[in-house]
């Protein structure tokens, strides 16, 4: 081959070559942003805010739908879960039927928790972060002090249900891709010191205040009530290893900045506006309210104290589909409730415990329950107008319906003070003074009622002639001090735990860390299996952090306890 | 892309012809063998592209220069050269060459070669064994064709997709589908779930999607290679990384057509029906521990009287054994909405609603395929038309394809060649919902049809209830608080469809410089819309979900613009150094580009029921996605033979690519193969009656991988409209970070491979041996890597590790009997074997685990030292020192909550066998499969047995006992009944309870097919004519799967991707059978 003709060759297929690549976008090589998306770089700090706000109150209530911005797709066993959802289903306020298993060893799976982890860091935990030189560049220090506040709550609230959690080596992408651990105490401390931070912040002045707040709509001087109160509540639940705990509330008391006034306190009310892209009502009504009828089982348990104390909040709490259940005033039957027919088992009837069925349509499941499920949503008992914005029962005893009642319009409660007074109660009974302990309860109680009857009006369609009369309230007080008065201290303390975890009904975070710090009520209606295993103290780490995280091992067991349980197993088991 | 076409259009009417010194011959050209006349030889003049094909009789005609020698070939026989004398007529006689020998085989980027000079395996598959089949998708018909390959369907519905795996899983996120290249240009197999949220979500939200090969109709399939190893498919780039399905459309083969004109038509139909129908028991009905009740279970009573199970002993039965009609005791609006059941009464017994729930689908295909050349051979044209109608035997299911391709091939005299193939497609695949379920209604916020119906109690009448209520138009069913969806009104009310157009085709030009050198440039066009609608009616039920949007009524319609533009000139030369050594070379370059736009609206809350369309929805989403990623490749391929037998290759390939940072973009990536021929070589150790041909081979091959398309390098950020509202019902906008870190760092994925493998004829050509063993390696694997949400993201895309997959290929073919007379029998044997071992031998620093498929705790995993895909999830929580399994106070198998291995899907090895008898003008073919080993992980084998349906659940009065002991090592002797044994243990307990083994043998196709002798159409206008029946997936049997659930192990999951042996009730398998004739003028 001659040099001449070889260079006659290139020339044509450079000429071809060139046509090729220069009539087409084919050769452009620099097509790394990803245009589906917005870059880090377009973060809006009011966007973010937002964004973290809901995610919060998801992280303790859930969500009803498959949303799948709401980072809440996986469901585990539990549909909608959240903290709260599992603290009161452990406690008997809510019921443990719709798990996997009534031992405690296998109740929860380890993927169950996998949204939680997933709100918290990347929902929650990473918005902050991102929105954070944002925010302090702009001198937003009002959007940043409500995100501290969050990110206290979030932090204690998962302590308390996982113990050791990553913290320090967290977020920090792909600079740390497998985050130790940090000790549960460190992360109380320094939950505590980014209130104190918080309340600076909503003290000084902001350049521009958060285009949303969903809590007190910017009225910082409720915030600052918050952030003391959660202060209070953390050292309250830390007071069994750390013996400046008492003193150090009482001197949030007595600075009088915290939230002594139920106008003040802090919830989350969810809009109702919407099922469906977005769904904003409360999650328990969007998975109860439907035409199949409820999902959830309410507790026998919750329901037997409520209706054997005659507490005038009953109506408010539950709606009852039917008047009677099998097995109650009408036969068993094998084909809606199966347990009508069967004989309750040996430590129900030596402790005396409810079984199966209760009088009066109060239609539920025992603790641990967790058979098959027969087709009875339409006859079940479910949650009521407080605080999922449901049906007032009115003994019109019909079936619900989607949008039925107050539509979702429903509250999360977070602090109020109605349970601040319940923590100053249980701080005179840990001083021995039962005097102030029954006034505190009392008024405590006095608040939660008044509060629950306003949501009344919420069921425009109820019949509120059966409302309780101001009477039936005076009596049920009175009945609760006398019950209280009559009790030796460990049976004031049952009264004191049953009638908080009646007040806290919507927040199962608080009936299950009262649980664990006091053991008591010893009158929970036990398993419904005899050997159940030892009571959850704390939850399995989430699968998506076992099966990724170099530095995180599963723990044997859920009886392993958090760094403020020094209790021991509760009683009731 | 107007320069182009002009570039196109000045060379191909710029050229002159002229015209030579030429006289007039004839001829006929015989066999040796039986002294018949051989239709199609081509017949040309040496050195020219002057020349002509024999027609039916063996004639040929032609117009030559004078003194020149005609060159005679014909595939599978010995070339001869003839001089020419002066006569005007030449009688030839050609006799059948040793087999392998002279077979040219098409390989890389459309390069002819020997199959001697190749030092890698190749498998080709003739048209025969493609056309006139019961199954219009291409790689289910391929399935068992070859060692090697791998092709597992995503379930039983007509037009689902297909996995088409060559030589294992060698990669944990991108994509392990073989490269489909047809007529030369990469071919779109893309499988585009219909959902919208990336495959895996949409897969368990209830999304089908076709694979896009079903936009080939097989019957106009010339031929197929296959290119198993990477030294064979090294120039194809990163693509080519997962072997190489080549294909030759008969259009695409228009340039050799060797007859002046044939039209061939092909008409079939076909029968399906449901092929893994479950045994189900007749004794005992609806309800749980022998109890009556609507419910899900199977567990009631017997539907004898008597006995400690009969429903003699419930009260919910009248004495006649009849119970009030289910919709007579339902909810206020069912007992309002059917009067005409209130005080009606139910009859107690097994009615057989799954079996009469499906119906026996069709499926008629015909094509006509025209294809010729002009008389002087310079101009050959193909036009082909084909038309598909589908229809499965699952209710709603259907498939409609027509193609129709035209191609057409000029030579023109000033060395130019012009050849254009247009395709088009048309497919339109409708099916009803079917999304992952587990064994009571769906996982997730979609419907599934088999989700809802694979429980049904034996005693409750699916095709007897009415399913739709006659004032709202919502579902009714038989459970009391109208909880499961009925699957009639799923079918009725619910559909997934997805209308394709599809235009594929390529122009190309070639000029011969000389006899030695040529440049060819190729200019290919693949585009496709994906229109698809996915809707359900409002008033429908997630039985397991309770989702609110589904229940509101859904409609999305939105369409994927797929488009991939190819550009290759490649600049190649052959040369003769001397009469013992020649070489010739390859240079090329190549960009390729895809596109892919998605957009759309997604609309929930209908307000008229059965309305359509999306004024009728409250709310709608913008449905949009877009990824555009380029890829430039510079190739080269250089070969020397030496005296006739041995042959190098040596080939390499540069590639850049458009969506890496920088510094990381490109990748080089070389190969070597080395073919020795010792009977050549040796001609002493050849012999007609032992050895007749042996070839030798090594390769060496590289391929790299950059993922699948996307973003890996960016962060984002996550903007969402609707995230919440405030009391008034305004939207609150909010934004967050996005779920997937961004990696800038990520590198292109290298494969290695090194290849052995030989190929012998043996005594007489009866003896076929085609073996190969190869090792490969994969380093720097791109994974997307599940995170600790705790890092702050959900996942990154990230190299680690290295996967060594280690197999063996044999194909043995052998001639038991050859009968010499043209009609004699003969009976032929072919057995392919594929066996393969893959380890994860590193995962790089900080992991030794990572779940690449399926869910956080149930999934396919890369675990160091283990098979690459291990089944990782929830187990028995085992006693340490003893490993039994530990059994809790309830009786129930305790699970672990560390999760652990629990299954290995990749088979032990795989076999088919195929038989083929003909006998004057009959031909029987019959194929086996067999698959040894592997895991299943089966819902439905799960559900069938949790829910007490089939045979294997009848002894329901005894106690069980798990085998297993307490947490103190004690053996368990608590006993629990039958239902908590299989609901509670074998259905919902740990997941380590559901996976079996996959041994399978099936009996895959069988066929006979009869010619009509050639004498009866000597007078009539016909060529050839034959018919065939056949049947495929006639019978198959999971050996160590219960009996009763007749479950059919081909099925994924996790619909095509890299999720592999996973079934979430994706449907039954089919079986066809049926006629088809082939007519040829």
């Amino acid at each position: 081959m001659k040099m001449k003709n070889l260079n006659k060759y290139l020339k044509t297929l450079a000429l071809i070559v060139l046509v090729i690549f220069s009539s087409c976008d084919s050769i452009d090589l620099d097509l790394t942003e990803n245009p589906n998306f917005l870059t880090p770089s377009q973060a809006d700090v009011d966007f973010f805010l937002s964004s973290i706000q809901e995610d919060f109150v998801r992280q303790i209530e859930g969500d009803a739908d498959y949303d799948a911005n709401d980072n809440w797709q996986s469901g585990g066993v539990t549909q909608g879960d959240g903290l709260a959802l599992f603290g009161a289903e452990l406690t008997r306020v809510y019921c443990l039927s719709n798990t996997t298993s009534n031992q405690y060893y296998s109740a929860y799976q380890p993927s169950t928790s996998d949204d939680e982890w997933i709100n918290m860091y990347i929902g929650i935990f990473g918005d902050i972060r991102a929105m954070m030189p944002l925010a302090e560049e702009n001198e937003l220090v009002k959007h940043i002090g409500i995100t501290q506040f969050i990110e206290a709550y979030v932090l204690t609230a998962m302590v308390d249900f996982y113990g050791d959690i990553p913290y320090s080596e967290a977020i920090q992408g792909s600079d740390n891709l497998n985050p130790k651990l940090d000790d549960g105490a460190s992360l109380y401390d320094i939950a505590l010191s980014l209130l104190d931070d918080a309340i600076t912040n909503f003290q000084a002045d902001a350049a521009v205040l958060p285009a949303i707040d969903m809590f007190y709509n910017n009225d910082y001087e409720k915030w600052i009530k918050a952030a003391n109160t959660l202060k209070m509540r953390l050292y309250l639940q830390r007071r069994l290893v750390d013996s400046n705990a008492i003193s150090s509330i009482k001197s949030i008391i007595s600075s009088g900045n915290y939230i002594s006034s139920t106008e003040d306190d802090f919830q989350f009310e969810w809009p109702g506006t919407s099922a469906t892209g977005p769904d904003t009502r409360h999650p328990r009504y969007g998975l109860n309210y439907t035409p199949t009828g409820a999902n959830d089982y309410t507790s026998n348990w919750m329901m037997n104290q409520m209706v054997t104390t005659s507490d005038p909040r009953i109506r408010y709490y539950y709606y009852r589909q039917t008047p009677y259940v099998p097995g109650a005033e009408i036969d068993p039957d094998e084909q809606l409730l199966q347990c009508s027919l069967q004989m309750p088992p040996a430590h129900y009837v030596a402790g005396g415990f409810t079984f199966c069925f209760l009088n009066n349509g109060y239609w539920g499941r025992d603790h641990g329950d967790t058979d098959g499920i027969p087709p009875d949503g339409l006859y079940r008992t479910t949650f009521g107008v407080y605080p999922a914005g449901g049906k007032f029962d009115d003994d019109s005893f019909s079936p619900i319906t989607s949008g039925a009642g107050g539509g979702g319009k429903g509250i999360t409660p977070i602090l109020t003070a109605a349970w601040v007074d319940f923590m100053q109660a249980e701080i005179a009974m840990v001083e021995g003074n039962t005097t102030d302990a029954k006034a505190f309860m009392l008024a405590g109680l006095e608040k939660s009622i008044a509060k629950v009857q306003t949501f009344a009006s919420k069921d425009i369609d109820a019949d509120l002639s059966y409302e309780p009369t101001e009477t039936d309230v005076a009596d049920f007080i009175d009945f609760i001090g006398s019950v209280f008065d009559g009790a030796d201290m460990p049976g004031k303390w049952d009264v004191l735990g049953e009638q908080f975890f009646v007040t806290v009904f919507g927040n199962g975070i608080e009936s299950y860390n009262f649980y664990r710090r006091t053991g008591y009520p010893r009158t929970l209606q036990p398993n419904l299996d005899p050997n159940p295993g030892t009571f959850i103290r704390s939850m399995f780490y989430p699968a998506n952090a076992v099966n990724t995280n170099s530095n995180i091992t599963q723990k044997p067991d859920q009886a392993q306890p958090v760094f403020w349980d020094t209790n021991g197993v509760p009683e009731a088991n | 892309m107007k320069k182009l076409l002009l570039f196109i259009l000045v060379f191909c009417f710029g050229g002159s012809i002229v015209f030579a010194q030429t006289k007039q011959i004839t001829g006929k050209v015989t066999s040796k063998e039986d002294g018949l006349p051989i239709p199609g030889v081509s017949v040309t003049v040496k050195g020219t592209t002057t020349g002509t094909v024999t027609n039916i009789n063996g004639e040929f005609f032609l117009t030559v220069p004078e003194d020149q020698v005609l060159v005679f070939s014909f595939v599978g026989m010995k070339t001869r050269e003839v001089p020419l004398t002066g006569s005007t007529n030449y009688n030839v006689v050609m006799e059948t060459e040793t087999i392998g020998v002279e077979e040219v085989v098409v390989t890389a980027m459309g390069i002819q070669r020997d199959k001697k000079a190749l030092g890698y395996a190749v498998t080709e598959i003739s048209n025969e064994r493609i056309e006139q089949r019961g199954q219009a998708d291409i790689a289910r018909v391929l399935s068992g064709k070859s060692s090697g390959v791998q092709i597992v369907q995503q379930s039983g519905l007509s037009g689902s997709g297909t996995n088409v795996v060559i030589r294992g899983l060698s990669s944990f996120s991108a994509s392990n589908q073989a490269l489909f290249v047809v007529d030369g240009v990469p071919f779109s197999s893309d499988y585009n779930s219909m959902g919208r949220q990336g495959d895996r979500q949409d897969f368990i939200n209830g999304n089908n999607g076709s694979s896009r090969f079903l936009d080939l109709d097989p019957n106009s399939i010339e031929s197929v290679s296959v290119l198993k190893g990477l030294a064979a498919s090294t120039l194809y780039g990163s693509e080519g990384r997962n072997g190489v399905i080549l294909i030759t459309t008969k259009t695409g083969a228009s340039g050799n057509v060797q007859k002046k004109s044939e039209i061939t038509v092909t008409s079939s139909w076909f029968q399906s029906e449901i092929a893994s129908l479950p045994d189900y028991q007749d004794e005992y009905g609806n309800g749980y521990d022998q109890a009556f009740g609507w419910f899900f279970s199977n567990w009631g009573p017997s539907f004898n009287e008597d006995g400690v199970a009969g429903w003699g002993n419930s009260p919910a039965f009248d004495e006649n054994g009849t119970l009030p009609h289910p919709y007579s005791t339902s909810t206020d609006a069912i007992q309002a909405a059917f009067p005409e059941f209130q005080g009606a009464r139910y009859e107690w017994k097994p009615y057989d609603g799954v079996k009469d729930f499906f119906r026996k689908g069709n499926i008629f295909n015909s094509s006509v395929n025209i294809r010729g050349a002009s008389n002087d051979g310079t101009i050959t044209y193909n036009v082909n038309y084909s038309n598909l109608n589908d229809k499965g035997f699952t209710p709603g299911n259907k498939v409609v394809r027509n193609t129709l391709g035209i191609g057409g091939n000029a030579k023109l005299s000033n060395n130019f060649t012009v050849t254009g193939i247009l395709n088009f497609a048309n497919t339109e695949f409708i099916s009803p919902p079917v999304a992952l379920s587990q064994g009571n209604g769906t996982v997730g916020t979609g419907s599934s049809v088999f989700g809802d119906l694979w429980f049904t109690p034996r005693s409750i009448d699916v095709m007897g209830l009415p399913y739709q209520d006659p004032i709202t138009g919502g579902s009714v069913y038989y459970r009391q608080n109208n909880s499961i969806q009925h699957p009639l009104w799923t079918v009725n009310n619910a559909q997934t469809s997805q209308l394709t157009n599809r235009f594929y085709g390529k122009a190309s030009l070639e000029y011969k410089f000389d006899d030695h050198l040529r440049i060819i440039y190729r200019a290919g066009l693949d585009v496709y819309n994906e229109s698809n609608t996915n809707y359900q009616n409002k008033g429908g039920v997630n039985s397991n979900s309770g989702d609110v949007r589904l229940l509101s009524g859904f409609y999305e319609t939105w369409n994927n613009i797929n488009t991939i533009w190819d550009h290759n000139a490649t600049f190649s030369g052959e040369y003769d150094i001397n009469s013992k050594i020649g070489i010739s070379f390859n240079l090329g370059a190549t960009s390729k580009r895809e596109v892919f736009n998605q957009s759309g609206v997604a609309s929930d809350d209908q307000q008229v029921f059965d309305v359509l369309k999306h004024f009728n929805f409250l709310n709608h989403v913008e449905i949009e996605s877009y990824s555009a990623r380029n890829i430039i490749g510079a190739y080269g391929q250089f070969e020397v033979d030496y005296d006739n037998h041995l042959f190098l290759t040596l080939a390499g390939r540069k590639d850049w690519v458009s969506n890496f940072s920088k510094e990381n973009r490109s990748v080089f990536y070389p190969s070597a193969s080395l073919s020795f021929l010792p009977t050549t070589a040796f001609e002493s150790i050849q012999s007609d009656n032992v050895l007749n041909y042996l070839k030798l081979r090594v390769g060496y091959g590289t391929s790299a991988n950059f993922g699948d398309m996307g973003y890996p390098v960016s962060n984002t950020l996550f903007l969402d409209t609707k995230d919440f509202q405030d009391d008034t019902g305004s939207n609150i906008v909010t934004n967050s970070t996005g779920y997937i870190l961004g990696n800038p760092d990520l590198k292109p994925e290298l494969l290695t491979e090194y290849e052995i493998g030989m190929d012998a004829v043996l005594w007489n050509n009866r003896v076929n041996v085609d073996l190969s063993l190869y090792k490969r390696t994969t380093k720097d694997l791109i994974i997307n890597r599940p995170l600790d949400p705790a890092s702050g993201y959900n996942s990154v895309r990230t190299n680690i590790g290295e996967i060594q997959n280690k197999g063996i290929e044999l194909s043995l073919g052998i001639d038991w009997i050859k009968s010499v007379a043209r009609d004699g029998l003969i009976w032929n044997t072919t057995l392919n074997f594929t066996s393969y071992k893959s380890e994860v031998t590193d995962l790089g620093l900080d992991t030794d685990l990572v779940v690449y498929s399926g869910y956080s705790d149930l999934g396919n995993a890369a675990i160091k030292g283990e098979p690459l895909g291990v089944f990782y999830g929830n187990r028995v929580l085992r006693y340490e020192e003893t490993g039994e399994m530990i059994v809790g106070n309830d009786g129930l198998y305790v699970s672990d909550p560390q999760d652990g291995i629990i299954g290995d899907p990749n088979p032990d090895w795989i076999a088919n066998i195929t038989n083929t008898f003909s006998f004057k003008n009959f031909t029987l073919d019959f194929q086996f499969d067999y698959t040894h080993g592997g895991d299943v992980y089966s819902s439905t084998i799960a559900t069938l047995l949790g829910r007490g349906l089939i045979t294997e659940t009848i002894d329901r009065e005894n106690t069980y006992v798990l085998p297993g002991v307490d947490a103190n090592g004690n053996k368990n002797t608590f006993q629990i009944n039958n239902s908590d044994y299989y609901f509670s243990n074998v259905l919902f307990g740990p997941s380590e309870l559901q996976v079996y083994d996959a041994t399978t043998i099936r009996l895959q196709e069988i066929s006979l097919s009869y010619t009509l002798p050639r004498a009866l159409l000597d007078n009539t206008p016909f060529g050839t004519i034959s018919l065939t029946a056949s049947g495929y997936n006639l019978w198959f049997d999971a050996i160590n799967t219960p009996d009763g659930a007749n479950f059919d192990p081909n099925t994924s999951g996790l619909g095509v991707g890299n999720g592999v042996g996973f079934d979430f009730i994706n449907g039954p398998s089919s079986r066809r059978y049926g006629f088809s004739a082939k007519i040829t003028f």
